[in-house]
C-alpha cells in the first residue's frame, strides 16, 4: 500500500505522466488572470514607499508633516511605527523594515504613507522631508573582501560568509589552464510587480493578501514586526506574475500590514515597473578566478578557485549562495584535489539573493570557460574533455558528497553530441563586389530573422561566422546544508453530489510553474479519482517551505502523494470489514476522510567551516546544453541558431510543463550570456525600466531540441528530479563558448554585448 | 512628479496661443511623460496637440510628401507613398519601439526626442544638458553609448531618434508654427550641435509647435535601406545605424544621401562620404574610402571607440547592398514584424 504506484489507479488520463493543461494558461494569455496587483476592497486606501536616493548615508531627520497635511492622507509611518522588532531577513534578521539612521542601498524604504488615491500617496511621500548626509558608499566588493581599511557596511564586518573547500594536496599537473571571469548583475524581471492587500482584522490581526514564494516564511517575518502572534497574521496567495527567487525576501508585506492595521482600513501597495527593480533583490554578480591542471590527456588533477560574490546592502540569502558556489564550484567533474574560497561581501550596492540557479549559475560560467581552456590546451574536443572527466554514480564531489543516484553525464554529452546541427541559415553568396544580376531564383533566400541583427537585416550573411559550444551544469535540488526542509498537505475525500470528489490544500505557491496541475495530479494518480480541487494557497495549513531551489514537485509533490497514501490506508481499513464496498458507498457510511502530512527529504549536513566537506546536498541534477549560434563579426552581433538540451528529470510528471521550464531556464541563460546585466555605477542602478534592462524577446530566442531523460532517483517521490533550474545554468556557458568558438575571442565575462566581440575578430 | 496644468488644444493658433512660459506640448507622451517620471522634464502646463488636426499625409505638388507633426509613427511606416518613395523611412520607424509605442508616438515627438544618457536622467548627477553649467560626468564615466562625432566638452550625448536619421539624409524641412508666424527649417540643421549649449537639442524656442514635416522629391531614394545594430533583435535603441539611398549608372554613383544614427547629438548627415562617393565607381573599395573619410573626423571616447569601426561596416554594408540587390522598393522588405 506504501509502495510507489505510478499507474494511476483507476486508468485516470490526468494523472502522474501526462500533459494535463494548467488552469491559468488560458486565463493568463486573454488578460483575464487575477494577478496580486488587481485586488481590490471597496474603501481600501493605496500605500506608497519613500525610497533612499543615496547609496550610502546618516539620516539626521525626517519630517512628516508635510505629507501628513495634504487632504486623502491617512497616514504617514516611519521606523518609529514600527509596532514590533525593527529588523527582518531571510537569514539574517539584519534588514530594518524601514531604515532607522542609516540607508544602505539606494531604494531602501525610509517611511510609508496610504492615501485615498495612489497619486495622493505618491505626491504625499516625495513631500516627507528627509535630512540625509551622505557618507562613502562601499562599491568595490574586492575592497569590501580584502581591504581591512573598507568603512564597515554593517557594524560586524563586510565578509558575510567564507566558505572553503579544501581536498587533497597535489597542486601540480602537466597542463595548467588559468582564467579570471565575471558574471554581471541579472535581474529575474518577472513581469508582475510587488502587490498585495493588507486588510485589518477583528482580533486586531491582519490579513495579507500576497504574490510570494514562502507563505509560512513571510509569516515568520511580518508577525514579529508587527508585535502579533503568528496566528494573528494570516496570509493568502495572491496571483503571482513571476518570481524566480525575487519574491522569497519580503518586499512590501510589513509595510501594507502596518498601514492596514494604523488606519483601520484595507491598504493595497502595487510597485511600479522602476520601483519594482529596487524592491527585490538581484543574481549576485561575480568576479571568479580559476585554476586548472590536468594529465597531457585530459583527466583532472586538480582545481583552484577564488568566488567573489558580491552581496549588496543586506545578507538575505548570500550565505546559502556563497555554500552553493563553494560546494558546486568545480561541476559535475571527477577530481582528487580542490582548493576553493568563495566569499560573500556587503556594499552599498544593490542587494543581491536568489534567482534560479542560485549561486550554481556564476560559477557554471566560469568552470566550463574553464573546461573549454582545458580542451584547446590538451588537443580534445569540448565533448572528450568532459566525458573523461565527468562525474556518474558513485563519484564522489569535493565536498565528499557521494552522488547516490543515476548521473549519466557521459552519455548525455553523447547524446547532445549526435543530436544533427541545424543546417546553415546564411547562404554565403559573397556581395563583396556589387552586382547588377538578381540572386538566382535557384539560390535559397535566407529568412532575415534567422541572422545576426535579425528585424534590423544588418546582413545578409556577409561576416557571419558560425560556432558551436557546449555547457554542462550540477544544480541541487532542494534546500542543503541542514535546513529543515519540509512541505505539508492536507488530502480530503469527500462525495460532492453523489460523486467522490478530492481536496488538496497546502501552502505551496504557485508562481506560473504550474505546481496546482502537477499536485491534482499526483492525487489522480494516487487516489484513482479523476475530480480533483486544489484548494487556495494558504496558512491555515502547515508550511509547504519555498517555491525555489526547483524544490516543489519533489517536497510538496512528496507530501502530496504521502497524505493521499495515508487516506488510501484509511480508506482501506474501513473497507476491511466489508472488501466489496465501493467507493461511494464508503464515503456514504463513514463521511469524508482526510489526512495531513509533513514530507521531508532526506537530511542534509552543513559545509565544514574549514574544508567544505559534508553530505549537504539532498539530490542533485544535470542538464547539458549545446548551443549554436552566428555571429556577425564586423558588427558584434550575436544570432542563437539553436539551442539543444539533454536534462535527467529522473520521473516527467507533466511533459508540457517540464519543457516549458526547461525552455525558460534555457532562455533565462541565453539572457545573461548576452544581454541581461543591471548596470550599476556608484552604488546606484542606471537602468531599471524594461526599455534598458534587455530580455531576449522571442525574436533572440531560437527554437530548441530537448532530449528528457528519466532515470529515477529511488529517493524522492516517484523517482522524480527537481527540473527549473539546471537549464539556466548551463545555457549561459554553451552560448559564450559558441561564440568563442565563432570569433576565436577570450570573452571572460557575460553578459557579451557587440563591443566585446571587438569588431576584430580574427580573420 | 510635480504638479502640472493640463489643457487640450484643438488647432494650431490655440496651440501656439497656450504653448508660452514653461509649457510642453504633449503628443504621444512616449517620452515626455518618462522625463516628467523621472523628473527631468518639469512643465507648468502641458498642451496636449494630439487633437490638433495635422495628423494626415499629402504627396505635395513638387512631387514630396507633407506629413503631419501629429501622424502617428505606425501610420507613418504603413502609408504607401512612404513605403513606395523613401523605403529607408518606413525600416527606421518600424525599427524604433514596440507596435504599442508606434501607435501612439508622434511625428513630431519623434524627432524631440531627447537622449538616452544616463546621466541625463538621473537628477541626482551633473548633466549640462539638463542644468547648464553643471558639468559632464559622462566624459569620464559611462559614455558606451554616446557620441563619436560633433561632441564638445560640455556634453557628448547622442540623439536616440531613428525616424530622424532618413530624414536628415533626405534633407526634410521641418514646419513651425509661433507667435511669431510659420517658418521652415531644413534638416539637417533642425537639431543643433552640443557646443557650450547642450540644453538646447534643436533651433526651436519656446512656444514654438512642428506642425509637419516636408520630404523633398528624390526619385532615386526609392532605392534606400536603413540599417539599425542593436543589443538585442527588437525592442533597442541604436547603437549604430544608417540611412543611405544610392543612385548608381554604369557603376557610377551618380547621387546618394547618407545619414548615421547612434552616433552624435544629431541625425548625423555624412556629407564628406557622400562627396567621397559622388563620381566614384560604385565599389566596395570606394566605399570604405567614403566612410573613412567621413569617419576621419571622429573623436571617440575610450569606451565608444568600438563606434568608429561599427559605423564603417555598417555603412559599407549598406551600399555594397544597396547596389547588390534589386528587391529593395518591395513593400514587405520593411523589416520588423512586430
Amino acid at each position: 500500500m506504501t509502495s510507489i504506484q505510478t499507474e494511476p489507479r483507476s486508468g485516470s488520463r490526468s494523472g502522474v505522466g501526462a500533459s494535463v493543461p494548467r488552469p491559468d494558461g488560458t486565463l493568463k494569455v486573454t488578460g483575464e488572470f487575477a494577478y496580486s496587483s488587481d485586488l481590490w476592497l471597496d474603501g481600501m486606501l493605496w500605500g506608497a514607499t519613500l525610497r533612499s536616493p543615496h547609496p550610502s548615508a546618516w539620516i539626521r531627520s525626517i519630517d512628516i508633516g508635510p505629507a501628513l497635511a495634504m487632504p486623502g492622507v491617512f497616514a504617514v509611518l516611519t521606523h518609529e511605527d514600527v509596532p514590533g522588532e525593527k529588523f527582518y531577513g531571510l537569514e539574517h534578521r539584519d534588514q530594518p523594515v524601514l531604515a532607522v539612521d542609516q540607508v544602505r542601498y539606494q531604494g531602501e524604504p525610509v517611511a510609508l504613507v496610504a492615501a485615498d488615491h495612489p497619486e495622493t500617496a505618491r505626491r504625499a511621500a516625495a513631500a516627507i522631508i528627509v535630512a540625509y548626509e551622505p557618507r562613502e558608499a562601499v562599491v568595490d566588493p574586492r575592497r569590501a573582501a580584502f581591504d581591512p581599511s573598507c568603512p564597515p557596511v554593517h557594524p560586524h564586518g563586510n565578509l558575510v560568509r567564507h566558505q572553503p573547500v579544501r581536498v587533497g594536496d597535489r597542486f601540480q599537473a602537466e597542463v595548467v589552464v588559468t582564467g579570471e571571469y565575471e558574471v554581471g548583475m541579472q535581474d529575474q524581471a518577472f513581469l508582475g510587480p510587488e502587490s498585495g492587500l493588507a486588510v485589518p482584522a477583528e482580533d486586531g490581526g491582519v490579513d495579507l493578501f500576497i504574490a510570494t514564494q514562502w507563505l509560512h516564511v513571510d509569516q515568520d517575518q511580518v508577525a514579529p514586526c508587527l508585535g502579533l502572534p503568528k496566528e494573528k497574521v494570516r496570509l493568502s496567495l495572491a496571483g503571482v506574475g513571476g518570481a524566480f527567487g525575487a519574491r522569497e525576501d519580503l518586499s512590501m508585506q510589513i509595510h501594507a500590514s502596518m498601514l492596514a492595521l494604523r488606519t483601520g482600513r484595507p491598504v493595497k501597495i502595487v510597485y511600479g515597473r522602476e520601483e519594482s527593480f529596487f524592491g527585490h533583490v538581484h543574481r549576485h554578480p561575480a568576479w571568479m578566478r580559476y585554476e586548472h591542471g590536468a594529465t597531457a590527456d585530459g583527466r583532472l588533477v586538480y582545481v583552484r578557485a577564488e568566488i567573489l560574490l558580491d552581496g549588496g546592502a543586506y545578507c538575505s540569502t548570500s550565505r546559502a549562495v556563497v555554500g552553493n558556489a563553494a560546494s558546486l564550484g568545480v561541476g559535475p567533474y571527477e577530481v582528487d584535489n580542490v582548493r576553493i574560497d568563495a566569499y560573500g561581501v556587503y556594499t552599498n550596492n544593490p542587494p543581491c539573493g536568489a534567482m534560479r540557479g542560485f549561486g550554481a549559475v556564476q560559477a557554471c560560467y566560469a568552470y566550463e570557460s574553464q573546461m573549454d581552456r582545458l580542451a584547446e590546451a590538451c588537443g580534445l574536443s569540448p565533448v572528450e574533455i568532459r566525458i573523461r572527466n565527468a562525474v556518474s554514480q558513485g563519484s564522489r564531489l569535493a565536498t565528499g558528497q557521494v552522488v547516490d543516484s543515476p548521473a549519466p553525464l557521459a552519455g548525455m554529452l553523447r547524446e547532445l553530441a549526435a543530436m544533427p546541427l541545424p543546417g546553415s541559415t546564411v547562404t554565403r553568396r559573397s556581395i563583396t563586389e556589387p552586382s547588377s544580376a538578381k540572386p538566382s531564383s535557384a539560390e535559397p533566400v535566407p529568412d532575415l530573422r534567422s541572422l545576426p541583427g535579425g528585424v534590423s537585416q544588418t546582413t545578409h550573411g556577409e561576416g557571419v561566422r558560425r560556432g558551436v559550444g557546449y555547457g554542462v551544469g550540477i544544480k541541487n535540488i532542494c534546500f542543503s546544508e541542514g535546513f529543515d526542509d519540509y512541505s505539508t498537505a492536507r488530502v480530503r475525500v469527500e462525495l460532492l453530489g453523489g460523486e467522490p470528489h478530492v481536496l488538496v490544500h497546502t501552502a505551496a505557491a504557485e508562481v506560473g510553474q504550474g505546481l496546482i496541475t502537477v499536485k491534482a495530479q499526483i492525487a489522480r494518480t494516487e487516489l484513482g479519482i479523476d475530480k480533483v480541487t486544489v484548494a487556495p494557497a494558504d496558512t491555515s495549513v502547515g508550511s509547504a517551505g519555498s517555491s525555489s531551489a526547483s524544490r516543489q514537485s519533489y517536497v510538496t509533490g512528496g507530501a502530496v502523494k504521502a497524505a493521499c497514501e495515508a487516506v488510501r490506508e484509511r480508506l482501506d481499513s474501513l473497507r476491511a470489514g466489508d472488501p466489496e464496498l465501493g467507493l461511494v458507498e464508503l464515503l456514504e457510511r463513514f463521511g469524508p476522510v482526510e489526512e495531513t502530512r509533513e514530507y521531508r527529504h532526506r537530511p542534509t549536513f552543513p559545509m565544514d567551516p574549514v574544508t567544505g566537506q559534508g553530505d549537504s546536498h539532498t539530490q542533485l541534477a544535470l542538464c547539458v546544453h549545446r548551443a549554436v549560434v552566428d555571429v556577425d563579426v564586423e558588427l558584434g552581433l550575436v544570432k542563437v541558431v539553436e539551442l539543444a538540451a539533454v536534462q535527467d528529470v529522473g520521473r516527467i510528471l507533466n511533459p508540457v510543463a517540464l519543457e516549458g521550464q526547461i525552455h525558460g531556464g534555457t532562455a533565462q541563460g541565453l539572457g545573461l550570456a548576452l544581454m541581461e546585466e543591471i548596470q550599476v555605477r556608484d552604488g546606484r542602478v542606471l537602468n531599471p525600466s524594461f526599455t534598458d534592462y534587455l530580455i531576449p524577446t522571442i525574436l533572440d530566442m531560437p527554437p530548441m531540441r530537448l532530449s528528457i531523460l528519466e532515470n529515477p532517483d529511488p529517493h524522492a517521490p516517484y523517482g522524480l528530479r527537481g527540473a527549473g533550474e539546471p537549464p539556466t545554468l548551463s545555457s549561459t556557458p554553451a552560448v559564450a563558448a559558441a561564440v568563442r568558438a565563432a570569433t576565436g575571442l577570450e570573452l571572460p565575462r557575460v553578459p557579451i554585448r557587440p563591443e566585446d566581440i571587438a569588431l576584430a575578430a580574427p580573420s | 512628479m510635480r504638479p502640472f496644468a493640463y489643457q487640450r488644444a484643438t488647432d494650431v493658433p490655440s496651440a501656439v496661443a497656450a504653448g508660452t512660459g514653461q509649457a510642453m506640448y504633449l503628443g504621444g507622451g512616449t517620452n515626455l511623460v518618462d522625463l516628467m517620471r523621472l523628473g527631468v522634464a518639469t512643465p507648468e502646463v502641458l498642451v496636449d496637440v494630439t487633437r490638433v488636426p495635422f495628423d494626415t499625409i499629402e504627396e505635395t505638388p513638387g512631387g514630396g510628401l507633407l506629413i503631419g507633426a501629429g501622424v502617428r509613427n505606425s501610420d507613418l511606416a504603413a502609408h504607401p507613398l512612404v513605403l513606395r518613395n523613401y523605403p529607408m523611412l518606413a525600416q527606421a520607424v518600424v525599427a524604433g519601439g514596440s507596435g504599442q509605442i508606434r501607435n501612439m508616438a508622434t511625428v513630431a515627438g519623434n524627432l524631440l526626442q531627447r537622449t538616452r544618457c544616463s546621466y541625463f536622467q538621473d537628477i541626482t548627477k551633473p548633466c549640462n544638458k539638463r542644468v547648464p553649467g553643471s558639468g559632464c560626468p559622462a566624459r569620464e564615466g559611462d559614455h558606451r553609448n554616446l557620441a563619436i562625432l560633433g561632441h564638445s566638452e560640455a556634453c557628448v550625448a547622442t540623439h536616440p531618434s531613428d525616424m530622424a536619421v532618413p530624414l536628415a539624409a533626405l534633407g526634410a524641412v521641418v514646419n513651425v508654427e509661433s507667435s511669431g508666424g510659420p517658418r521652415a527649417i531644413p534638416m539637417p540643421g533642425f537639431h543643433r550641435l552640443p557646443g557650450d549649449a547642450p540644453e538646447r537639442d534643436t533651433l526651436l524656442r519656446p512656444g514654438d509647435l512642428v506642425t509637419a514635416v516636408e520630404l523633398p522629391a528624390l526619385p532615386f531614394a526609392a532605392r534606400s535601406r536603413y540599417r539599425k545594430v542593436r543589443d538585442r533583435a527588437s525592442f533597442a535603441f541604436a547603437v549604430v545605424s544608417v540611412a543611405a539611398a544610392l543612385d548608381v549608372a554604369d557603376g557610377v554613383v551618380r547621387d546618394c544621401r547618407i545619414a548615421l544614427g547612434g552616433v552624435a547629438h544629431v541625425p548625423w548627415r555624412a556629407e564628406r562620404a557622400e562627396a567621397a562617393l559622388r563620381g566614384a565607381p560604385a565599389t566596395a573599395e570606394e566605399f570604405a574610402r567614403a566612410a573613412e573619410a567621413e569617419l576621419a573626423q571622429a573623436s571617440p571616447l575610450p569606451r565608444n571607440a568600438f563606434k568608429v569601426p561599427l559605423a564603417r561596416n555598417v555603412l559599407v554594408r549598406t551600399l555594397l547592398d544597396l547596389t547588390a540587390r534589386e528587391d529593395l522598393t518591395a513593400a514587405g522588405d520593411t523589416g520588423e514584424t512586430s
